[in-house]
């Protein structure tokens, strides 16, 4: 059996630590010599053209894998499995495209059955051509319980941005918030379901509820009148904040 | 700055073969190049003033043209295409004419004077195109017109019923406006040598047109009643008193000329008119709606069969035998009539022959006359082998006004250039000076529906025949609001509809490119814009991979700024990438024993 390493990436820490921390429990149980590496893979570097930079950073990631002794890589950030994709020492396994081969935690299964929300999906544009990850995501919809429907024409393969790429948020945020308010727009139904932290983030800056899949794997049931989780990503403070706590309950749950 | 050639290469693939600056079909058909999807867009927008700005941004005479154009664009039209049903491009620019072509709205404006002077033979519509586009050069340009009234074909060939006379004259008002002088009645090689004429100008265009009839030689054709299209209706058009028109006209021909003579003949109180022609229905040459016209009116076809022989008594015509035609083309699509031994006899007491018009000798044979009595021209610049000559519209081989513009229009720059010391032909968009084929290649909209198109009010046949009175009465506002918007719009937009940034910064990537490319330098603002979502990429026809292109710009960038992105907002970055490898909140643990 393959060594597995798994990596949360940067913006799933700074998020939630918990889903983390739960995420890795869950891995474990299955594959009791999963290793963990909690390091940015560089992408940001390359989006800004950094080509050497990110040469160096990626450099580090990898050095890091190597240590674990991992042969493959299960990753939780659509960015962190295109920048790995092209490595190929590692196979590497997006998490959504795994979860339904591992199953979830059985006592998770149908859990929200009774909720009354009805999510929109949105798939991470960086992996338009992932069915795999499509697949995934909507399996796990529908064990936990959950009612969704995509975005018309535009789910999938034809899924928008977010908004958040490329990163011109802090360049053009007065695009970056239309094409965050156009994704929005896309939506069926007044909640939606992602995949990816940032694109949470990228909805809750234009006021729209959003949920990663990982609150609803391992957090409370969320109902039609549940408020969504803060725009954590939108305080760079509690971000930080996370992302350390996220190392601790790695360093812990790794003893 | 440096780029690189990854960059470079990428790049130009994109400024060259950019969809987004391939013109739709009906424009890319249209000799004139007019903007059809600008101005029939804005019409189903209820702008009808901006419409008409814009279709004369490309034509001076839009109520003329949305009346009588054989509207090439029509026939290339992607509702034509695909349903048979093309948008009535015409009827919709006759439609903002009528609405709104206010004078005020003209352009008059005019280059500072050159103090060239140019003389232009003819006042139809190549000879006028000719003369705008020069004098709004600054150059004198003069008119010399052997009618008394301007428009040549258009005011003797067309019939007013299609084309009232009081609009030619309105829309000819925009040449004197512009400081033309146009000088009627004067025929160059009688009033005045061809000679004396070049010699008083700097340069000349002979437009002079294609007013000579043609009857062909079949045996007993020599006898009375018997005229050529060209003749008869110039006489009707200019009001010829003594023109007597017969009981039962036979007109022969079947073309849209044809169509003038028979359904002019009724309405000069011909009893019966029968149209002979070699053509069978499906490929008559005449449009649909000058054939619908006839046979609404009470024309009979007769199609397929070829004049015989003509019959005479008392010296004037009588009748005609027919032969049967079975085929008007040869294999290689040549015009050689065959015929078969049927044959049939049709009375008539006048016969108008409509085959065809041949262009008179101006010149005093200064320049040679070839296929069709065209004047020899080089048919890229229309320079003729004589110094400072050009020819222009039916005597440089158009059939049709818009053609005959296109090729007036073609002969100023020509003469533009001469009168610079230019070369005539050196870096020429020749496409762009004519009828062209488009290489947009897009897919059709996929909730595409065969909506039918429009149509524009008529009079009653049966009181219509009874004058000359203008019979088709155009769009009411609610029918051109709804033909206008089955327009699908066939451009290549399918970046700019799906990507917000791209429309911050242009209109086309490869309007952004070629500018890239050419000023070596682009925005870096625009290239740190793009989401890198490749949502262009996946609509691009091309498959042009943009993200990767501004991926590689921003490689470029950053090389060239020590390293670091040159938008001040990724400042941040950095912090946040060292922190994000820093110890702190790193963590590698190793798994298993």
């Amino acid at each position: 059996m393959s060594r597995k390493a798994f990596l949360p990436g940067c913006a799933l820490p700074s998020y939630n630590p918990q889903a983390v921390e739960a995420t890795i429990r869950h891995l474990k149980n299955i594959y009791p010599d999963l290793s963990v590496v909690q390091k940015c893979c560089g992408k940001p570097t390359i989006a800004v053209g950094q080509a050497e930079k990110f040469a160096e950073r990626f450099a580090g990631l990898v050095e890091d894998i190597k240590y674990c002794e991992a042969d493959e890589v299960i990753v939780a950030c659509q960015s962190c499995m295109k920048t790995l994709k092209g490595c190929e020492d590692y196979k590497t396994t997006s998490l959504w495209e795994l979860l339904p081969l591992i199953g979830l935690p059985k006592e998770l299964v149908g859990k929200a059955r009774d909720s009354d929300v009805v999510f929109s999906v949105h798939d991470s544009c960086s992996v338009r051509d992932y069915t795999g990850i499509h697949n995934g995501i909507r399996w796990t919809l529908a064990a936990l319980g959950y009612k969704f429907v995509d975005p018309p024409g535009r789910a999938r393969d034809m899924a928008r941005c977010c908004g958040f790429g490329g990163m011109i948020v802090p360049v053009s945020p007065d695009i970056a918030q239309r094409v965050m308010r156009r994704r929005v727009d896309d939506f069926p139904t007044s909640k939606s379901v992602v995949y990816c932290a940032a694109c949470r983030s990228s909805f809750m800056t234009v006021g729209a509820d959003s949920w990663h899949i990982l609150d609803l794997l391992f957090g409370d049931v969320v109902y039609e009148n549940t408020p969504p989780p803060a725009n954590v990503l939108a305080s760079p403070l509690k971000a930080w904040g996370n992302r350390h706590k996220s190392k601790r309950l790695i360093n812990t749950v790794m003893k | 700055m440096v780029f690189s050639q990854t960059t470079l290469e990428n790049a130009k693939a994109i400024a060259e073969n950019c969809q987004g600056s391939h013109r739709a079909f009906c424009a890319s058909r249209c000799p004139m190049h007019c903007d059809v999807i600008g101005y029939v867009n804005l019409i189903g927008e209820g702008k009808t003033t901006d419409a008409i700005k814009k279709i004369r941004e490309a034509l001076f005479l839009p109520g003329t043209l949305g009346r009588i154009c054989a509207h090439p664009c029509e026939t290339v039209c992607r509702r034509e295409t695909e349903f048979n049903q093309p948008i009535a491009i015409a009827a919709l620019k006759r439609y903002a004419a009528d609405m709104a072509d206010d004078e005020s709205l003209w352009d008059i404006s005019k280059k500072p004077q050159t103090g060239k002077k140019i003389a232009v033979i003819g006042a139809g519509p190549a000879g006028a195109q000719a003369a705008i586009d020069l004098a709004k050069e600054g150059h004198d340009v003069a008119i010399y017109e052997k009618l008394d009234v301007v428009g040549g074909m258009m005011r003797v060939g067309i019939p007013e019923y299609r084309l009232p006379r009081n609009l030619i004259d309105r829309e000819y008002t925009y040449l004197t406006k512009l400081g033309i002088a146009i000088n009627l009645g004067v025929e160059i090689g009688k009033d005045m040598p061809f000679n004396e004429l070049a010699n008083n100008h700097d340069a000349v265009i002979v437009a002079n047109g294609a007013h000579q009839g043609f009857v062909p030689p079949i045996k007993g054709a020599e006898t009375g009643g018997i005229t050529n299209a060209a003749d008869f209706l110039k006489s009707v058009s200019l009001g010829d008193k003594n023109l007597k028109v017969g009981k039962n006209v036979l007109v022969v021909g079947g073309g849209d000329v044809a169509m003038d003579c028979a359904r002019t003949a009724l309405r000069l109180g011909a009893e019966s008119v029968n149209l002979v022609s070699l053509e069978r229905m499906e490929e008559l040459p005449a449009s649909k709606h000058e054939q619908t016209g006839s046979l609404d009116e009470g024309v009979v076809f007769n199609l397929g069969w070829g004049g015989e022989e003509i019959f005479s008594e008392n010296g004037s015509v009588s009748g005609i035998k027919l032969k049967e035609c079975t085929s008007v083309f040869d294999a290689e699509g040549k015009f050689s009539p065959s015929f078969s031994e049927n044959t049939q006899e049709i009375s008539c007491d006048m016969l108008i022959f409509a085959t065809g018009q041949r262009v008179q000798d101006v010149t005093g044979g200064a320049l040679a006359q070839g296929g069709g009595s065209r004047y020899d021209a080089d048919k890229d610049t229309l320079a003729t082998s004589v110094d400072k000559v050009f020819v222009a519209g039916d005597c440089a081989g158009a059939t049709i006004v818009v053609e005959a513009m296109a090729l007036g229009r073609k002969a100023a720059v020509s003469v533009n250039r001469f009168l610079a010391g230019m070369d005539l032909k050196e870096d020429r968009d020749l496409d762009n000076e004519y009828s062209c084929e488009t290489a947009l290649d897009i897919p059709l909209p996929e909730d595409l529906q065969d909506l039918p198109r429009k149509h524009t009010r008529e009079l009653d046949p049966k009181a219509r025949i009874g004058s000359f009175e203008e019979c088709d009465l155009g769009f009411d506002d609610e029918t051109a609001l709804q033909e206008s918007q089955r327009c699908i719009k066939c451009e290549c937009k399918q970046c700019m509809t799906e990507c917000i940034m791209f429309n911050e910064f242009t209109q086309f990537p490869g309007m952004m490119f070629e500018a890239f490319l050419k000023d070596g330098k682009i925005e870096p603002l625009a290239v740190y814009s793009c989401n890198m979502c490749d949502q262009c990429t996946i609509v691009c026809p091309e498959d042009f991979k943009f993200a990767a292109l501004f991926g590689d710009l921003r490689k470029d960038m950053v090389i060239a700024n020590n390293g670091e992105s040159p938008m001040a907002g990724h400042k941040a970055i950095n912090m946040h990438q060292k922190l994000g490898f820093s110890k702190m909140f790193t963590t590698r643990k190793k798994g298993g024993k």
